[in-house]
């Protein structure tokens, strides 16, 4: 049997580097990227004859028609009607105060004259207001927080036998490291947030509260069974006995999304890609954590418990 | 007990069956008025897949609309849509942020949409009149009147609209005026009984009840609907007094977050995504199957039975679907499988204890149903909050998840329990490989 208490603090070591790391990076960019979603701003998406156009040139010819800084990307899609590869140019604007109509159409027919546009090729067009992308980020908080209080209500009263409270308490330190563990990666490759980001950390704080107890309730069941056993032992014993089932979880519900990531990364599927990746890191830090994080701080607590009560007894007698 | 499990097992298979061949085919029968399409038609998309236009309609900065201008505003913009034939709509209220959000999905075989048009002058403030009308001016099929020009009293001369319980049971508006209006409306109304006074909305018909009697200044006016079944009447009242409350909105709307898309672009993504849907669903099968054996093959017809009426419930919800929404339903085919992992691993143990293959699956299911529970519960939590906290798109994703996990409970425990304790009752099923444990036949 694996061992995975006393080696605890290599995972420790690990996770902290991840999150050190992100730090890092947070510093060094002067905090988080946001999204034009949440910082406000316009995208347009418009379709291109083909991808040999120039992009530098697309950002020239779009910001001296508005007299704004706009930023040009390039992207693509297969449109499945007919297997076509059809090839983006998105240019977008961050602003306090977004592109308004007019504003809209001179980029646009300033790109038509210079790049030979069809009529209809805007695909997308979106605006966004920085006070509702505030207020986005502001709810999205929010709710992470008041679900991790009910997921900590929730297991103290269903964990009574572990020190519910601490029990809880130790998953949502785990919760928090899948969540830090998120934003470092997004830090580190400088991916912005934006509320599909939002939604997937709620996901995983349920999903890791799932893993986390399956094994609890492992812990739980070995505790009224066994009483003998140390701390440790019971506690390796259990995740020992539910590591197959958490790798097999992780491996299905990792396929599912890794083949919608793939197939959205291909086809250039933004929305969806954007969704899913996160959700790939969150599931795989979400089952590490609660076997290499949750379980062995919970066994630390419990164990300087019984020290306690141990040096109490003298003093009572 | 055995002959019990087979017949229950029958059934669920047959029904499965039925559920999935109405979802992919659609069923008609014609004495019945039953009439249901290919679930794919039938589901609600979100604009992100349908293409069209989503908007958020904010009050002036500073400016925190109360619920009855909230209610107000929504009636004037659905009102406004009514009259661009746009019927094909959602128009939300979002209560905690006080705004309003409207979504047109790309209606079908339309070329030429323009986003921008649609939501022209939508949030502009409204001039609501009550004219007198001219039996000459009326269009002649609808019999809706124009406007006369005649007016008798504006939008801001209500102090009052709202929708009251009238004769028996049936709903009404109160109207009540301001004192100076109320004389204007007593004159008006005294002269004109037994006429219609029409109200309009801009220049767009709303309603003309008869005057039946002279309304005294200063009591409250009831407008009523003669002709229409008590239980519509509830409905029509609560547009109405919107409608008539509309005129005294003492701001306008603005479109302040606006997301535009062609179809083009979302029905590409739908196709892609559902192909990845297919993908993973079959992945995961071939992973239960390879590992788990025979109850693997169980768990694979539970998921699909699951995925089946995880999407004829979407469908049947009318809530739209968006592409976070489908990556929902693709996560919970990945996360559904787990009941079915932790159970079989149970029922493995039980069996390498030396039980029998009857107790060890009863025995199996028995110790891992809390963990079921309890891990399947912080998992709704999450999407409940989600679905409470999140703008359109995401609510989809969250509406998924969430159905997806009480689904994934009720198969977990009802139907892949019952198939397995069926097979596991034929005599041809007590090899142990059958179950992915090494070595011989189980005890019996």
């Amino acid at each position: 049997m694996f061992d995975f208490f006393s080696k605890r603090n290599y995972f420790f070591i690990l996770s902290g580097l991840i999150i050190v790391t992100g730090i890092i990076g947070l510093i060094y960019n002067g905090g988080f990227v946001l999204d034009i979603q949440f910082q406000g701003g316009t995208v347009i998406q418009i379709e291109m004859n083909d991808d040999t156009f120039d992009i530098q040139r697309a950002e020239e010819v779009a910001s001296s028609a508005v007299d704004k800084r706009i930023i040009a990307q390039k992207s693509h899609t297969l449109d499945t009607t007919d297997n076509r590869r059809i090839d983006f140019l998105i240019v977008s604007v961050a602003t306090k105060e977004d592109l308004n109509d007019d504003e809209r159409r001179a980029v646009i027919s300033a790109l038509r004259e210079e790049f030979d546009i069809k009529e209809d090729a805007e695909m997308r067009f979106g605006s966004y207001s920085p006070s509702i992308g505030r207020e986005l980020q502001q709810r999205g908080i929010t709710a992470v927080i008041i679900a991790s209080i009910l997921m900590l209500l929730y297991i103290w009263i269903r964990f009574n036998i572990m020190s519910g409270l601490f029990a809880g308490l130790t998953a949502i330190v785990a919760l928090v490291h899948d969540v830090a563990v998120m934003l470092s990666v997004y830090t580190i490759f400088g991916i912005p947030l934006n509320e599909s980001f939002i939604a997937a950390v709620l996901t995983i704080v349920g999903y890791s509260m799932n893993d986390t107890i399956v094994i609890y309730d492992r812990i739980r069941e070995n505790t009224k069974i066994s009483r003998k056993d140390t701390v440790e032992g019971l506690v390796n014993k259990s995740i020992t006995q539910s590591l197959k089932r958490s790798i097999n979880t992780s491996i299905t519900t990792l396929t599912c999304v890794v083949t919608v990531y793939v197939l959205a990364s291909i086809n250039g599927i933004g929305s969806i890609k954007e969704f899913s990746f996160p959700l790939i890191i969150g599931l795989a830090s979400g089952t590490y954590s609660s076997i290499f994080i949750a379980s062995p701080l919970w066994v630390m607590w419990k164990k300087s418990q019984q020290k306690k009560t141990i040096s109490n007894k003298p003093a009572k007698a | 007990m055995k002959s019990g499990d087979g017949v229950k097992s029958f059934l669920i298979i047959l029904i499965i069956g039925i559920l999935t061949y109405i979802a992919i085919a659609g069923i008609n029968i014609p004495g019945l008025d039953v009439d249901v399409k290919n679930v794919g038609e039938n589901i609600k998309y979100g604009i992100d897949i349908s293409g069209g236009i989503r908007a958020t309609l904010v009050a002036p900065e500073g400016l925190t609309p109360t619920d009855d201008e909230l209610n107000a505003a929504k009636s004037i913009i659905e009102a406004r849509l009514d009259n661009k034939q746009i019927y094909d709509r959602m128009v939300v209220i979002d209560r905690t942020a006080r705004r309003i959000v409207i979504e047109i999905p790309w209606a079908k075989g339309e070329t030429n949409f323009d986003p921008q048009a649609a939501l022209d002058d939508i949030g502009q403030t409204a001039l609501l009149t009550f004219q007198e009308v001219d039996e000459d001016m009326r269009d002649e099929f609808t019999g809706e009147y124009f406007p006369t020009g005649r007016i008798v009293v504006e939008g801001n001369d209500v102090s009052e609209a709202r929708p009251a319980i009238g004769e028996r049971g049936r709903s009404e508006v109160a109207l009540k005026l301001t004192s100076e209006a109320s004389r204007r409306f007593e004159e008006a109304t005294g002269r004109l009984v037994g006429q219609p006074i029409a109200i309009f909305l801009d220049d767009q018909f709303i309603s003309a009840p008869t005057v039946n009697a002279r309304i005294p200044a200063g009591t409250e006016a009831r407008i009523s609907f003669g002709n229409m079944f008590p239980e519509d009447t509830v409905k029509e009242a609560n547009r109405l007094a919107g409608l008539i409350s509309s005129g005294a909105l003492p701001f306008s709307l603005e479109a302040r977050e606006v997301d535009s898309v062609s179809p083009k672009l979302g029905q590409s993504a739908l196709d892609i995504s559902v192909q990845a849907g297919i993908i993973a669903l079959l992945l995961i099968w071939l992973f239960m199957i390879l590992y788990y054996r025979l109850p693997g093959i169980l768990s694979c017809i539970a998921l699909l039975g699951q995925v089946i009426a995880l999407v004829l419930i979407i469908a049947a919800s009318g809530i739209p679907l968006t592409l976070p929404g489908i990556a929902g339903i693709i996560l919970t085919i990945g996360m559904s499988v787990d009941a079915n992992v932790i159970i079989f691993e149970r029922i493995k143990e039980e069996l390498k204890a030396g039980k029998t293959v009857k107790a060890a699956i009863d025995s199996g299911f028995r110790r891992a149903v809390t963990a079921v529970l309890d891990g399947n519960i912080t998992t709704l939590i999450a999407a409940s909050v989600l679905f409470m906290f999140g703008t359109g798109p995401i609510q989809s994703f969250a509406f998924t998840l969430g159905i997806g996990v009480v689904l994934n409970f009720i198969t977990a425990i009802l139907i892949t329990r019952i198939l397995l304790r069926t097979i596991a009752g034929m005599g041809s099923a007590k090899k142990l490989w059958l179950y992915g444990v090494k070595g011989g036949t189980a005890n019996v």
